[in-house]
């Protein structure tokens, strides 16, 4: 049974294996540099998982977009994870923001693109003087040259990312050929088309071309947030200034000219 | 009109694993903060997914309270991290295995854990003699 359902399996497990092997094998260990063949190992298992398991679109451009902004991510991703130098892996990361604010927009999330972008540009570059701060201060850190439990991290990661990716296989298995949503909305519910019925009103596109069409304008999710959320808006405005309070209780105070 | 769905959800639990991976392996503070904003990210692209998929709001209203709960979770971890420096001068986290013990000497770090890096730097060649300098420009050339 099992011989079966590994046969049954294999686009899947041949990816996530050399992924799995490729991160394992680039994690930061003492002195050694991180190994190129590992590196176009990831490659590979990235091109694989994208030719398997990704589906292009119906549309051209859109699925060109799907892929480089994904590759990207993934990609930069793995690099920061495995990089040695901590201001190089907060630029891995400034990457993987820009190209999940890409697939954002590709989501018709323009407001959450650009919002996102604000936001982590600034925590990106307070990170940054941080880094260089505090971890430039003494030269190449030791901790930095070395990882705790690389080979059962990644074995663990994996195991969680292949069941997750079994789920979502056996979930568009048994919702038709199309893969699930592909192509196309979901239905809405006719139910919450009902005014009355729906929990949130606002936040439902109307079933017509008209409100298709309106998905994602600043203006719809205005109505949402200010409409349906506005409870949940004070409540993490309230949250933003406790934290902002915490952050100033916390950071310690400093002597006048120390660092 | 939309992407498959099921791309994107593979993408965000793809980023959500190697944030997961990093937050686990890596010894920085200011990395695993990273990693933990990275798996952030990955929830995001799922929510905004499902919020396209479904046709309606509530996932990108959602994704505008992640945003701002992350920013919060950002200030907070450069406080506390800025304020763990200050007692232990380093940014491993396995310098702070001890919490909640009582106080015993500093951790050591184990000979094995030791930096070691081999620098080589590049030597000139000596060519030529050295040139004269007039008496009255060296006093200039300090």
């Amino acid at each position: 049974m099992s011989v079966e359902w590994i046969k049954s399996h294999w686009t899947l497990l041949v990816p996530l294996l050399m992924g799995a092997l490729a991160l394992a094998w680039m994690m930061p260990r003492q002195g050694k540099p991180r190994p190129i063949a590992a590196g176009l190992m990831g490659l590979a298992a990235v091109g694989c998982a994208g030719f398997f398991l990704l589906k292009p679109g119906p549309e051209m451009v859109e699925s060109a977009l799907f892929f480089l902004f994904a590759g990207t991510a993934i990609v930069a991703a793995g690099l920061m994870i495995t990089s040695h130098n901590p201001v190089y892996a907060a630029l891995w990361f400034a990457l993987v923001t820009l190209s999940v604010c890409g697939l954002f927009l590709l989501q018709s999330a323009p407001f959450l693109s650009a919002a996102t972008i604000i936001v982590y540009a600034g925590a990106i570059i307070v990170t940054f003087v941080f880094v260089i701060m505090l971890a430039r201060q003494s030269g190449a850190a030791f901790y930095d040259q070395s990882s705790e439990q690389p080979t059962w991290a990644t074995f663990a990661s994996f195991l969680l990312l292949g069941g997750m990716l079994v789920c979502l296989g056996d979930w568009r298995g048994q919702s038709g050929s199309d893969g699930g949503m592909g192509g196309g909305m979901l239905k809405v519910p006719a139910v919450w088309q009902d005014r009355e019925l729906n929990p949130n009103p606002l936040s439902t596109l109307p079933d017509t071309e008209a409100g298709v069409k309106a998905a994602g304008t600043m203006r719809g999710l205005g109505r949402s947030l200010f409409g349906d959320y506005l409870f949940a808006v004070e409540i993490a405005g309230t949250l933003l200034m406790v934290a902002t309070i915490g952050s100033v209780a916390i950071a310690p105070r400093r002597a006048q000219g120390g660092l | 009109m939309t992407g498959v769905l099921h791309n994107y959800l593979i993408v965000g639990s793809v980023l959500f694993v190697m944030g997961m991976l990093g937050f686990l392996t890596r010894r920085n503070l200011i990395l695993m903060m990273l990693s933990a904003e990275m798996m952030l990210h990955g929830v995001s692209l799922n929510l905004v997914a499902f919020s396209r998929a479904h046709g309606n709001y509530q996932g990108q209203a959602f994704t505008a309270f992640i945003l701002t709960v992350a920013a919060c979770e950002a200030g907070l971890s450069l406080a506390l991290i800025l304020a763990l420096y200050r007692r232990r001068g380093t940014l491993d986290v396995t310098a702070w295995t001890d919490l909640g013990e009582a106080p015993a000497e500093l951790p050591t770090i184990p000979e094995h854990d030791a930096p070691h890096i081999e620098q080589e730097f590049p030597r000139l060649k000596p060519t030529g003699h050295l040139p004269e300098v007039p008496e009255e420009e060296t006093a200039a050339r300090v």
